[in-house]
């Protein structure tokens, strides 16, 4: 039994770290390619590892309107609910590290964890800017929640309905079962739709340009993140990297779960290792359409454009989604 | 809270918190201070305390004589650097009665132009910014970069020109310079139709633009707004077109109101976008005339320095000088004592003084997120235009309202005019 | 959307100018000796027309003393004095002070004073060789 319990604790520590240099990797691309896309040269990639150093070494300047223990406890918390999300995804075509232990309702759970501790951060600093951007977020979070709920429950369902008795919600099972294959055309266009509000919601939900309102730099300086500095700085700055990881590998592991060593029948090691690049290839690629892209291409919405948004388009094509496969049922 | 601030009526609810925006800020690219009431996110109540950028610069102009003056009056201003020397060296002119030949007018109004062209760009980059587009801020910079190189070939500089001298300009467009300019003109024709599809198709800067920042056709007249701020409600006031002066006078000029692209003016921030685009074109068409029709003739009626030096001296009276700038109109006033090489009263209006007011009644009604943009909408440059906020030696500071000015100014007009 | 234009530059050349070096280095000092040994390049600047307001170029044996270039120096930038053992004037020029105005080249009677296309003066000491000119 010690023994199960250390090497999960091992291939967690594994994973945590994995996770971490990740998400570096990838926000050392975002800025290179958005800085490319721009006609920039921009930064080099290692870029983000620089920040972190750099963060970790400065002052961590708690101000005199803050609520002290609040203040300094919320980045601790992004950064440990972000990185507890890497255990119960499959990763790099392994499945999940504590699968029986969460499913898709803990991770639905767990990824408002680290913005609501924003908001309270936000709070807790005492500033009008952080006051603004915390409003902002609680308003945001709203709004994309639903369409989020929208599409995890319905693709349970749906494999529910094929896979009766089986635990649908775990991220396991939705891994193993694809649905693409496995529903009439019907179905295909309302997954395609579920996908597209997926893709939508995964800017928000980062809160990156056109959805980065509760930080906007040219408006309230900064929003949530004004008063913070130093390490807690840095851990919210990791927390979002993996963040940008965890919303990623959601995607593939929901929709794009296939591994490319079981196409070409190579196994082992090296079935091990195309698995892994090709799961980062895919990370990557969710990662350049939905948050590089629509970084550079779109101005930022503010909060009464973004709540309609979701409100009303983005959770129409969900629900639409949602109706398609249920009609599919019975086609 | 400040009692000075100005307030909208919105009925049963008091502003709940107040957020002062500068003077040190993201969205601000020169120090200003506002203070802004809120009542959740919609701004209920505005005040603005200007000051900060004040150098002094008069105080400092009326100790130098007047060649020297002119190199200062150029760096009042970086973005409008050749507004000021156009009008100052207008306003010396006009009181010491000294020709400017027809040539160095054309020049004059060649490099005016070109200055209209790069700072309208550089206000779309930055308005985009505002706005979180940074893509929109790095093509146009780009694209801004061809009038710079431009400027550097035809004046030596990027910035800080030092084209005007009194009595005509210092520098010649001669006609190997000449294709340059065509070329350049050549690739802003081009890219203008892009320009304009990247801000005013693009449905995301759209929805940030339209119908944020009002400014009525009756307020901008009341207000006494200028420049494209005031077109783009509609009024028809432009320097150029109602008082001409250097070439302007030769060309067939109309002030450029959104009518121009087709829409009703309603004076809002995506009007101002178009209104200052479409002058961009406007100040192409101008150039390729000037440069066409460039008259020969002498640079300057005055060539040598010495020359000029001792007619400055000699020169008593006053005179005034306006030129359009990218902003709107700014105005120098010049008062010489004969006998006497430095100036005895130098006073200068900044466009931005006149639009500073129209930044009111655009910003009550709307909400926090448009802070930038409608900041960044009337093309404000403070250090055109400080104003000064008064420390006593005591310690205490006041703020001079608006009856104590009006009343310092009548008495300082009295011991100007004797 | 503007996403042709980001996909086409997401494949060109950037539009920056690398100078002096593409990316900050470590150490800025031990590049700047890596150059000096000629060890390493250093990406040239935008190139610059001839006639550039750069740093001012004085001819010591033109120059008459008659400190018409003091008279219209916007910036006191201009020193005049008397050398030892010589009739006339001479100047001296604190180019920390100055603006690249040229108009002390147009006032100058016997074309002493020229522009240059010298623009890279950075320095931390005001007075160094580079930026008295005599």
């Amino acid at each position: 039994m010690s023994a199960t319990i250390a090497n999960t604790v091992w291939q967690g520590l594994v994973i945590l770290f994995g996770g971490l240099l990740l998400g570096m990797i990838y926000k050392g691309l975002d800025r290179k390619l958005a800085a490319q896309m721009q006609g920039r040269i921009g930064p080099p990639l290692r870029q983000p590892f620089f920040d972190v150093v750099k963060l970790m070494v400065k002052e961590n300047i708690v101000p005199d309107h803050a609520v002290a223990w609040l203040y300094n406890l919320m980045p601790l918390i992004s950064l440990a609910a972000a990185g507890t999300l890497l255990f119960y995804l499959p990763l790099g075509g392994f499945g999940p590290l504590l699968g029986g232990y969460g499913d898709l309702i803990l991770i639905l759970y767990l990824l408002a964890v680290p913005s609501l501790a924003m908001v309270v951060g936000g709070f807790a600093a005492g500033s009008p800017f952080a006051t603004v951007g915390a409003q902002r977020e609680m308003v945001m979070m709203m709004a994309y929640e639903f369409p989020l709920a929208i599409t995890f429950l319905s693709l349970a369902w749906r494999l529910s309905v094929l896979l009766p008795g089986q635990p649908v919600f775990s991220l396991t099972t939705l891994a193993a079962n694809p649905l693409w294959g496995l529903v009439g055309p019907m179905g295909f266009i309302g997954l395609l739709l579920l996908f597209l509000a997926l893709l939508v919601v995964t800017p928000a939900e980062l809160a990156k340009i056109p959805f980065d309102i509760p930080e906007a730099e040219t408006e309230i300086a900064g929003g949530l993140l004004a008063e913070y500095s130093g390490r807690n700085l840095a851990m919210f700055y990791l927390g979002d990297a993996i963040k940008m990881v965890v919303m990623a590998s959601l995607m593939v592991a929901l929709f794009f779960p296939y591994g490319l060593a079981n196409l070409f029948s190579i196994s082992g090691i090296w079935g091990g290792i195309i698995d892994v690049a090709f799961y980062l290839v895919k990370v990557f690629l969710v990662i350049f359409v939905a948050v590089i892209t629509v970084r550079v291409g779109f101005a930022r919405l503010k909060i009464g454009q973004v709540t309609r948004m979701f409100w009303l388009p983005v959770t129409g094509i969900s629900l639409l989604g949602m109706l398609l496969l249920t009609l599919d049922r019975f086609v | 809270m400040n009692n000075q601030s100005i307030h909208l009526d919105v009925g049963n609810s008091t502003a709940c918190y107040s957020v002062p925006v500068g003077p040190v800020h993201p969205a601000l690219k020169e120090p200003i201070r506002f203070q802004f009431d809120l009542n959740g996110e919609q701004i209920v109540g505005v005040d603005i305390k200007p000051g900060f950028a004040h150098r002094g610069i008069e105080y400092m102009g009326m100790r130098r004589n007047l060649i020297q003056t002119l190199y200062l009056s150029e760096r009042i201003c970086g973005i409008c650097s050749i507004s000021h020397p156009l009008a100052f060296t207008q306003a010396v002119e006009n009181a010491a009665g000294i020709e400017v030949p027809p040539r160095a007018q054309y020049i004059r109004t060649i490099i005016g132009e070109l200055e209209r062209i790069h700072s309208h760009l550089l206000w779309a980059g930055v308005g985009a910014h505002e706005l979180g587009f940074d893509t929109l801020l790095h093509l146009v910079w780009n694209v801004r970069e061809k009038s710079m190189d431009l400027l550097e070939q035809l004046t030596g500089n990027r910035v800080d020109y030092a084209i005007p001298i009194f009595g005509g300009v210092r520098r010649d467009i001669p006609a190997e310079k000449a294709p340059l300019a065509y070329e350049a003109l050549e690739y802003y024709k081009g890219l203008l139709q892009q320009l304009i599809d990247a801000f005013l198709h693009d449905k995301s800067v759209e929805m940030r633009t339209r119908n944020v920042g009002v400014l009525s056709y009756d307020q901008a007249v009341e207000l006494c707004a200028a420049g494209p701020t005031t077109r783009a409600s509609g009024v028809k006031k432009d320097v150029r077109v109602d008082m001409p002066y250097l070439a302007y006078a030769d060309i067939d000029l109309h002030a450029i109101t959104p009518e121009d692209y087709g829409t009703e003016p309603i004076g809002d921030v995506f009007d101002n976008i178009i209104v200052r685009l479409l002058e961009v074109g406007q100040s192409i068409e101008i150039i390729e005339f000037c440069l066409e029709n460039l008259p020969e003739g002498e640079l300057t009626s005055i060539p040598k320095v010495p020359a000029l030096l001792a007619a400055l001296k000699n020169a008593g009276g006053e005179g005034i000088g306006r030129h359009e700038a990218p902003r709107g109109e700014v105005f120098h006033y010049v008062r010489l004592e004969e006998g006497v090489e430095e100036m005895a009263v130098w006073k200068v209006k900044a466009p931005t003084y006149s639009n500073l007011m129209a930044w009111v009644p655009k910003f009550l009604g709307d909400e926090i997120a448009d802070v930038p943009i409608i900041a960044a909408s009337i093309d404000p440059c403070m250090c055109c235009m400080d104003r000064v906020h008064i420390v006593d030696e005591g310690g205490t500071s006041s703020v001079r309202t608006k009856t104590e000015l009006v009343r310092l100014s009548r008495e300082k007009t009295r011991r100007i005019c004797g | 959307m503007i996403l042709g234009t980001l996909l086409k530059q997401l494949f060109s050349k950037p539009a920056t100018n690398p100078f002096p070096v593409k990316y900050m280095p470590r150490s800025v000092t031990a590049v700047l000796k890596k150059v000096a040994a000629g060890q390493a390049a250093i990406n040239p600047p935008v190139p610059t027309p001839a006639d550039l307001r750069g740093k001012i170029s004085y001819d010591r044996e033109k120059c008459i003393g008659c400190g018409l270039c003091v008279r219209v120096c916007p910036a006191s930038v201009i020193e005049l004095y008397k050398p030892e053992g010589e009739e006339k004037s001479k100047i001296r020029m604190y180019v920390a002070r100055c603006t690249f105005c040229a108009q002390c080249v147009d006032a100058c009677p016997v074309g002493a004073l020229a522009t240059t296309e010298d623009f890279l003066l950075a320095d931390t000491d005001r007075f160094s060789q580079n930026l008295v000119v005599e």
